[in-house]
This record gives structure tokens, C-alpha cells and sequence, in this order.
């Protein structure tokens, strides 16, 4: 195997040798054939004389046994890359122009595959991630992945096709040290987490796989390599330092590297807890049945096994374990609902899927723009290298008639574009490196930070030379094709620079390409126009509330539950009296957040559902409803007098009251919680509809009570503050006072209602400023496309319009007849471009807001653009045709 | 030299593999060995020797190395390689069906048809 690859690239590294040896080789023979007739009787000089006559060609010969070693090829590759290198440095500016060209649409694609490269492609950075599947339940593309811990136990006992089942719990925990406390990213995992997941760790050791029981080795924790650079500098002695999580001290037991995030790609993880320690802090978790919230069972499959007999087991050992009485809780009508009706699994070898379920059809449509970009691109470059094969119509007519094949003239034509291309492509993966920084930033500034981690890997690299390749052919390809067929006598014949014969041929290839750029253009355009104009729709939506003045943060009050309500009471009084502030309050939930908590309700006298009745519950306190902005519209608001001991109370929303009671007054009526069904409460106050979950959703039912009801008291709470001027600068008040009420109230992810409001149109926001990007980039590829055949166009017929002039033909005349031409080349394009714009609208419909895809506005206005670049396009050389002074161009001929 | 016959296309490889996996032979005595086997009836055009040469050492049916010819001078002699000595067999087999079939059907007589 190796003498065979010596032998295939021995003569590729050691061209020298192997020309010598060659030589060499056909010398002996030669000299050995003359030795041999000598012998025979044949004098010397006549022997050498017909042993070389016998032998033939010796270049003949060479050069066949180059092409038998596959050599020939490359020297006419080498040939003709010295040729184009030296055709690219004699015209700069058109060299420049073309790799400009080329860099912006192969960068912009990198840029763009790389994301999504990071987003939906990437496997977790675990030993065989292919082999992980979440052991999941539920039907449809959204399988339910929530379990219980008896679940988990069950699952590991009862199947084998797994090498190995675990799971992990994500929430938040509290990490408090000396200089006060943070909320960090964090999940408890089984014991056996580590090993079955394949952790990379870069010190120390991950859990034990010991049964999951709370002992004194519970007291543990692994962190990421992120919150280990954050938190202890990078510290190599951090294993054995303690850490004080949710109040109970931790030891460091172990870094986890490598980029390793949990299973949750796009968000952080800073530590890992053994779920032992969740046992401590709720002992009845592992027995309990009832609370599918968080737990997620990910399991190794064995080799060998198929995924269907995997997907039965999983399925038996579910089936089984909610036919057990403890799960009738769940059941409506004695039926289990679609979620939990059949057990399932999911690959996990990317982790959970919300981050590309979110950027997934988006990141599809930015391939999509980039790559019309990219082709726009082409057309320019193609365009280019048209104009110019014009003037070297003459050196190829030569070439064919002293013998050069065709194909071998197409392929000199490509090796041209082709490095072009790569060239383009090597300075695109400078350009992407810049734009995927830019773009990871437009993810990063929701307020949930997306942690991308973009990067040109191999895979990107490989698309990128692939792109790269790709391009230059289509760029070489019809140029060469027309460059090449050239009719030999004629234009030989002619003694001038030899463009005039063929040049009447070239032209229409030349508008093809522009019209197929404005057409492409208008295309990118007419999306972007509608990307941007649902982007606004949305920022301008009257979604219910005031989204200006208003400063809100997290509060966590684990383990200072008892004076809750007393506490807040301080904390309210204490934040209104700040100057600058209107209001304060606090509840459970806040418009456009992540969380929102859906409770099953009873409407008394109406008849028990299918589907249970819902509301999104908010609890709060009086001067939420002010300080949010939301209008009360009939009966009252909540007040101080709503206490705990008072009668309960409830505002409903118009949407919930428009839902259970189409016929009568819901003030005064009474409803209860399923969670509290003996505990009515009663309607005093119907409340505006908000935007709850996003924007582009309606208002769902929602019931506000107040936060002093409340059946237990939450841990985690939103503080919401009405500020006078901008709600930023009061942000180091707020702090200092929530410090001075208590040390033990942790404070987190303090921003503006606005701010929260823009980070849920964060897919909006990416997608508009980068087809806005594309969209300008590709307005000045076509323009400068358009300008450079108008331009090439009226140099080569200077003659005839020179003899116009002399004619006696009106100038202004002339220019109008410039700009006509351009025009109808823009107006075909445009024309072209509006049809595949009207017909590819289901394409982007699914991004717009408020709009149609075929909203007019947006066309005409891009028309209107792209009729006024081409004027531009069209201007200069429409004055240069003006201005030819006849004399001079008649004397040149 | 006696009568010679002109080469059938694709022959030329074969038997330039029979010469060499006789004894290797440098590219002048593979010329030799196919005339001398071949009882002078078959000669090789000089010129498309040493491409086919080439050939066959870049498929990896012959492999060259420099020695020392029979005149004390550098030569380079060629020799089988494993995967030309069951090219050589396929070849000859071949080789041989097609010769037997070809013989066959120009011995047949009226009777037979």
C-alpha cells in the first residue's frame, strides 16, 4: 500500500528526478539498441543513426509517458494557472472587482452556514453523542421530554437496550459567597451522569454512579470550564474549595471542558449538583408521581440495537408505568391526553432542540437570501469576465487555429474563475469571521442570552471551499462557453483590436446576466422589505401594557419564605419613595417573560370540558396593574385590603371573560382554582388584554390575584418599577435599597420592559438587519453589474455613436437612449424578479406580521429602488456616450 | 527478423506483464524477451513501449527500481507486482477463451452447421 502511493506521488514532489530518470531510461535504451547493431555489423554513427530513427520522438515519448503517470494534466493545470495569475495581475481593477465580489457573497454564505452550522448541525461535545436519545413520550414534532423520577427508576430497571439510562434536572440555584449572591445556570443530574453521557472533564472526576441517596458525598458539585474562568480565575487548585449553593456548602469536585453545556445548546450551565442533594432539599421527590416538571431521562443506546425495537421497549415500560393508579390524576374522561399516551425517543446527540426549533426555518431563509446574494454575485463576475473575453476574442481565434482544442480553452477559462473564486473564497472566510462575530451579537443581545458558539470549523471550511469551487464554475462557465466560439477567419481577418465582430454576439449574454441580477435583486429586496416592515409592526404593536419607564428584575426569596409579604411591603414602600419613581410592585409573572404559569380553572354552572379551562395566572401586589401600564376596565383593581385574610379575589382579562362568559357580567360571579377547588374567588375588576407569551400571539385568558392570597408563597418573584425618567438610571437605587432591605434577597437580570419586550423579537431583529445587510450588498453588486455592461456597451460602439454625432444627432438624445437601454434591462429583470417574488411568498410568510406577503407597498417600493439604482448605474456612462468627441474616435480606427 | 505480426489492441500490457514476471527486465530487455518469447513473430513499436511502461507502473501492476544493467550502466529494471501477477492470470485466461472460441469458429466445417 505504500510502495503505491510512493509510486502514484513520487513524481509529483519530485518532478525534477523524475524528468532526469526519465531521460535517462530512453538514453540506455537508445544507446543499448545502437550497441546491439553495432554487433551485428552495422558501423557506429549508422547504428546510432537508425536506433534513434527507430525509436521515434523522444519528446513524443516523454510527453505520452507524462500523461500515462497522470502528469499532463497537472502541468496544463500548473500552465494554466501561471496564465491566469498573470492575466489577473494585468488587470488589477477588474481582478479587484471580481474577488470584492466574490468575497462578499462566499463570505456572506460562511457566515450564514456557520451559524447554522452551530445552531442545527453541531453534535454535543460528548464521546458518541449519535448514540444518546432522550427517553421522551407524547406524539408529534413536540414530544413531551418532563418525567418523573419513579419514571427514571422504572426506565433503568426495565430495559436493557440501553448501555446506560440518566437524567437531569435544569433550574436555577443560588451561589452566595462573601461579596453576596448570584443566581447561576445550573441542573441536578443522577449519579451516573457523567459516565453515561460522556462528560469531557478537564480536572478532577464527575459524580459516582452510587445509587441516587442523599449522603455525606452528596455535598458535591462539577462546574463548567465557564464558571470556573468566571468565578475562580481558572484556578488549577479548585478541586476541594467549597462553594455555598441554595445555603448548603459544596465541594468542587471536578471541571467539565470542551465547550460542554449540558443538553441545552444556546444556553449556559455553570454547575452540576447529584440529584441526591434535590432529595435533601424536597425528600419526596423520588416517590413522586405527580410533578412531570424538569426531569429529563436521556439514555445511551447499546451498539447493534435497531431504533425500532429500542422505540417499543421505551414505549412498554411507559405504557406501563401510566397504567399505574398513581397516574389517574392525569386522566380526563379516563383517558390519558396525546402527551402521555405513548412513550418515544429523540436523538439527543444535539441536545434539546428549542434553540433550533426557534432559529431553524429562519436560519433556512437566511441560507436562502445568501445564497441568491452569492448569486448575484456570480452574475457580476460572470459579467466581468464576459466584457473581457471580448477584447481576447483575437487570442483565442489564434489558439484554435494553431490547434488548441475547444475543451481545452473552456478549461483555461475556468481555471481563471475558479481561482478567482478561491481567492474570493479565502478573503470571504476573512469577511465571515467578521460577520459571524456581528451576527452572534444581534443573537446575544436578548435578554436570555443565546450562546453561540460560531466557528469555522472543518465543516465550514469544507463548505466554504466547496462554495467556493462551486462558483467559480458557474462564474467561468458561460463566458468561457462564448469566449470560445469564435469564428476564426473573420475575426483574424480584422486588423483593429478584433472586439467589433463579435462583440454584437456577446452583448445580449451580458443583459441576460444583468437582468437575472436585477431580477435576483429585486427578489432579496422585496424581503427584506417585508422582514423589516414585520419588524416594526411588531415594535410599534399596542400589545397591552406600557412598555417605556418601567425597570424589572428577578427577586429571590428562597429561604426567607416566612415574612414574604411583610418583606415586600418594606422592600414597595422603600423603592416608591426613591425620587424619579411612580410606582412599585411585585408579581409572579411580567408581560413578554419566559415563564408563565397556566392554571386549570372551574366556572361554577358551567359543564366540565375535554379540555380543561385555563387561565394564565399573575399574582401581584396593588400597583402592578399602574405600574405595567394595563388598564382596569370595569369594577376595580386589587388593593391593600385584599390580604390574606380578606375575602379572595380575582381580576380577569376581557379575553378570559369573552371565553367562559360570552352571556353574562363575570363581575361579581366566582370561579376556583383546580389546584384549590373549594376556594372560590370571587370577579371584582375586568382588565385590558396584553401580549403575554409574544407578540404575534393574542392575548390568552389571564387572571390577575393578588399576591397576598397566594396558597403558598413563590420563590421567585419579578419586581416591577415605574420610573419617570429613564428606567436605567435608576437601576444602582434600586439596587442599594433591595440591599438595605435585606442581604438575603438575591437580585437578578435587572432590564427595562422595553428591553424584554425586544429580546422576544429577537428572530425578527436577526432577520431584518441581515437581509437589510444583503439586501444594500446586493443593490451595489447590481449596480455596479448594471454599470459595467451599459459602460462596456457604450465603449465598444463609440464608433457608431462618434459617427452620430458628426451626423448631427441631438446629445441629450443619445443619453436618453443610454438610459432606455438600461432601463429596459432593469425593467425585464424587474419584471422577472416580481413574478418569482409573488410566487415564492409562502417562503418567507411565516416570518411576517401584519402584513401579506404580497403587502404592495413593500413591491413597489423596491421597484421604485431598484429603478432608481439602475438610473445610477445608467448615468456615467450615459454622459460619457454624450460627451465622445466624433473626430478622436473616428481617427483611432 | 522474421515475419512479424501486428500487435491486437490491448495485448501490448499482456505481454509486457509476461515478459516481466519472467525475470525483471529493464525497458530495452522487455523489447528483447517479447520477441524472443514470441519466436520473433511479434515487435513492438519502440515509441509505445515505454508509455505503456508508465502505465502499468502508475496502476501498480509493475514495480521500477534503478540496478545495474548488463553494460555496468544505471538501468531501471521493472518487476511484478502481486496485483500484476493476477492481472496477468485475468489477461491470460481471457486471452485464451477468446483464442479458443476465435480457433473454434474458423474450424468449422459445412457439416457441423
Amino acid at each position: 500500500m505504500l510502495t503505491r502511493l510512493r509510486v502514484l506521488l513520487k513524481p509529483l514532489f519530485r518532478r525534477h528526478r523524475f524528468e532526469e530518470d526519465l531521460a535517462e531510461e530512453l538514453r540506455l535504451h537508445v544507446d543499448t539498441y545502437a550497441d546491439d547493431l553495432e554487433r551485428s555489423g552495422i558501423p557506429r554513427a549508422e547504428a546510432v543513426r537508425r536506433a534513434r530513427l527507430e525509436f521515434g520522438g523522444v519528446e513524443s515519448v516523454r510527453e505520452d509517458c507524462r500523461e500515462a503517470r497522470g502528469l499532463r494534466l497537472l502541468d496544463e493545470l500548473r500552465q494554466d494557472v501561471r496564465y491566469a495569475v498573470r492575466v489577473m495581475a494585468r488587470t488589477p481593477v477588474f481582478t479587484a472587482a471580481a474577488i470584492l465580489s466574490l468575497a462578499l457573497g462566499i463570505g456572506a454564505n460562511t457566515a450564514i452556514f456557520s451559524v447554522m452550522d452551530a445552531v442545527l448541525l453541531r453534535m454535543l461535545p460528548v464521546e458518541h453523542p449519535e448514540q444518546l436519545h432522550f427517553l421522551a413520550h407524547g406524539t408529534g414534532d413536540n414530544p413531551g421530554l418532563s418525567s418523573t423520577y419513579p419514571l427514571f427508576e422504572r426506565y433503568r430497571r426495565d430495559l436493557d437496550v440501553f448501555s446506560g439510562i440518566t437524567a437531569y434536572n435544569i433550574q436555577e440555584f443560588k451561589v452566595s459567597s462573601a461579596e453576596g449572591s448570584d443566581l447561576v445556570n445550573g441542573q441536578f443530574v443522577a449519579g451516573n451522569f457523567h459516565s453515561v453521557v460522556g462528560v469531557p472533564l478537564v480536572l478532577g472526576r464527575g459524580f459516582s454512579s452510587e445509587p441516587d441517596q442523599p449522603n455525606d458525598s452528596s455535598y458535591v458539585v462539577v462546574i463548567t470550564e465557564g464558571f470556573w474562568t468566571r468565578r475562580f480565575g481558572r484556578d488549577p487548585d479548585v478541586i476541594g474549595k467549597r462553594l455555598a449553593v441554595n445555603g448548603k456548602q459544596v465541594t468542587v469536585i471536578g471541571v467539565t471542558g470542551a465547550g460542554f453545556d449540558g443538553l441545552r445548546p444556546g444556553r449556559p450551565l455553570d454547575i452540576t449538583l447529584p440529584i441526591a442533594l434535590k432529595m435533601v432539599e424536597d425528600p419526596e421527590f423520588a416517590g413522586r408521581h405527580d410533578t412531570w416538571t424538569g426531569l429529563n431521562i436521556v439514555g445511551r443506546l447499546k451498539r447493534g440495537v435497531e431504533d425500532g425495537q429500542a422505540v417499543a421497549a421505551v414505549d412498554t415500560v411507559f405504557r406501563g408505568y401510566m397504567s399505574d393508579p398513581a397516574q389517574d390524576w392525569v386522566k380526563r374522561d379516563g383517558r390519558l391526553p396525546d402527551g402521555l399516551s405513548i412513550g418515544r425517543l429523540m436523538p439527543a446527540g444535539k441536545g434539546t432542540g428549542a434553540l433550533r426549533q426557534q432559529y431553524d426555518l429562519a436560519l433556512r431563509a437566511l441560507m436562502g437570501m445568501v445564497a441568491v446574494f452569492l448569486l448575484i454575485a456570480c452574475a457580476n463576475v460572470a459579467n466581468l469576465m464576459l466584457a473581457r473575453a471580448s477584447t481576447r476574442v483575437k487570442e483565442v481565434a489564434v489558439r484554435i487555429s494553431v490547434g488548441a482544442g475547444r475543451a481545452r480553452l473552456v478549461r483555461q477559462f475556468l481555471t481563471e474563475t475558479v481561482l478567482l473564486a478561491i481567492v474570493g473564497g479565502a478573503v470571504g472566510l476573512l469577511v465571515s469571521l467578521w460577520a459571524t462575530t456581528a451576527i452572534v451579537t444581534l443573537f446575544r443581545a436578548g435578554q436570555m442570552p443565546v450562546v453561540l458558539e460560531a466557528e469555522i470549523n472543518a465543516r465550514v471550511l469544507a463548505f466554504t471551499g466547496a462554495v467556493s469551487l462551486l462558483t467559480g464554475i458557474v462564474c467561468g462557465l458561460v463566458p468561457s462557453l462564448k469566449a470560445t466560439r469564435v469564428d476564426i477567419a473573420p475575426t483574424l481577418k480584422e486588423n483593429s483590436t478584433g472586439s467589433a465582430g463579435t462583440g454584437r454576439r456577446l452583448l445580449p449574454a451580458g443583459k441576460v446576466l444583468a437582468m437575472c441580477q436585477v431580477a435576483s435583486c429585486i427578489l432579496l429586496i422585496a424581503w427584506t422589505g417585508l422582514l423589516v416592515r414585520t419588524f416594526q409592526n411588531l415594535k410599534t404593536l399596542d400589545a397591552g401594557f406600557q412598555k417605556d419607564g418601567v425597570l424589572l428584575f428577578y427577586l429571590d426569596t428562597r429561604g426567607s419564605e416566612a415574612q414574604v409579604c411583610t418583606l415586600y411591603g418594606g422592600l414597595l414602600d422603600r423603592l416608591q419613595a426613591l425620587p424619579g419613581v411612580r410606582a412599585a410592585a411585585v408579581s409572579t409573572a411580567s408581560p413578554l417573560a419566559t415563564d408563565s404559569e397556566e392554571r386549570g380553572i372551574r366556572i361554577p354552572g358551567l359543564a366540565e370540558e375535554a379540555r380543561a379551562r385555563t387561565a394564565v395566572t399573575n399574582r401581584i401586589t396593588p400597583d402592578y396593574l399602574f405600574t405595567v401600564g394595563i388598564r382596569v376596565l370595569r369594577g376595580r383593581g386589587v388593593t391593600a385590603q385584599d390580604s390574606a385574610a380578606g375575602p379572595k379575589v380575582a381580576l380577569i382579562n376581557e379575553a378570559l371573560a369573552r371565553a367562559y362568559f360570552p352571556d353574562s357580567d363575570p363581575l361579581g360571579m366566582t370561579f376556583s382554582f383546580m389546584s384549590a377547588p373549594n376556594d372560590p374567588v370571587t370577579i371584582v375588576g375586568i382588565v385590558q388584554d396584553t401580549r403575554h407569551r409574544n407578540l404575534r400571539e393574542p392575548a390568552p385568558r389571564m387572571a390577575y390575584v393578588p399576591l397576598a392570597q397566594a396558597e403558598e408563597p413563590p420563590g421567585l418573584l419579578t419586581a416591577v418599577v415605574r420610573t419617570a425618567q429613564d428606567p436605567r438610571s435608576h437601576e444602582a437605587a434600586v439596587r442599594d435599597t433591595v440591599r438595605h432591605v435585606s442581604p438575603d434577597l438575591v437580585i437578578s437580570y435587572v432590564r427595562t420592559l422595553e428591553e424584554q419586550v425586544d429580546a422576544s423579537l429577537v428572530r425578527e431583529r436577526v432577520l431584518a438587519a441581515l437581509s437589510t445587510g444583503f439586501g444594500v450588498l446586493a443593490l451595489v453588486l447590481a449596480c455596479v453589474g448594471l454599470y459595467g455592461v451599459v459602460s462596456y456597451g457604450v465603449t465598444r460602439r463609440a464608433r457608431e455613436i462618434g459617427i452620430r454625432i458628426a451626423l448631427g444627432a441631438q446629445r441629450a438624445a443619445l443619453q436618453w437612449q443610454v438610459i432606455r437601454e438600461t432601463l429596459t434591462v432593469s425593467a425585464a429583470g424587474i419584471i422577472i424578479g416580481l413574478i418569482a417574488a409573488l410566487v415564492t411568498t409562502n417562503l418567507v410568510s411565516a416570518f411576517l406580521f401584519g402584513l401579506s406577503p404580497r403587502d404592495p407597498f413593500t413591491l413597489v417600493a423596491s421597484v421604485l429602488v431598484l429603478l432608481a439604482t439602475s438610473l445610477v448605474a445608467a448615468y456615467l456612462p450615459a454622459r460619457r456616450a454624450a460627451a465622445i468627441d466624433p473626430i478622436r474616435v473616428l481617427k483611432t480606427e | 527478423m522474421g515475419k512479424t505480426a501486428d500487435l491486437l489492441p490491448g495485448t501490448l500490457d499482456m505481454l509486457i506483464l509476461k515478459a516481466v514476471s519472467l525475470k525483471p527486465l529493464h525497458g530495452y530487455g522487455v523489447l528483447l524477451r517479447i520477441r524472443q518469447i514470441s519466436k520473433e513473430a511479434l515487435d513492438i513499436p519502440q515509441g509505445s513501449l515505454y508509455p505503456a511502461l508508465y502505465r502499468l507502473e502508475h496502476q501498480g501492476l509493475i514495480l521500477a527500481e534503478w540496478g545495474e544493467s548488463d553494460n555496468k550502466r544505471k538501468a531501471k529494471y521493472y518487476t511484478l507486482t502481486q496485483a500484476g501477477r493476477k492481472r496477468l492470470r485475468e489477461e491470460a485466461a481471457g486471452w485464451n477463451r477468446l483464442a479458443a472460441a476465435i480457433a473454434a469458429a474458423l474450424d468449422a466445417t459445412p457439416d457441423e452447421v
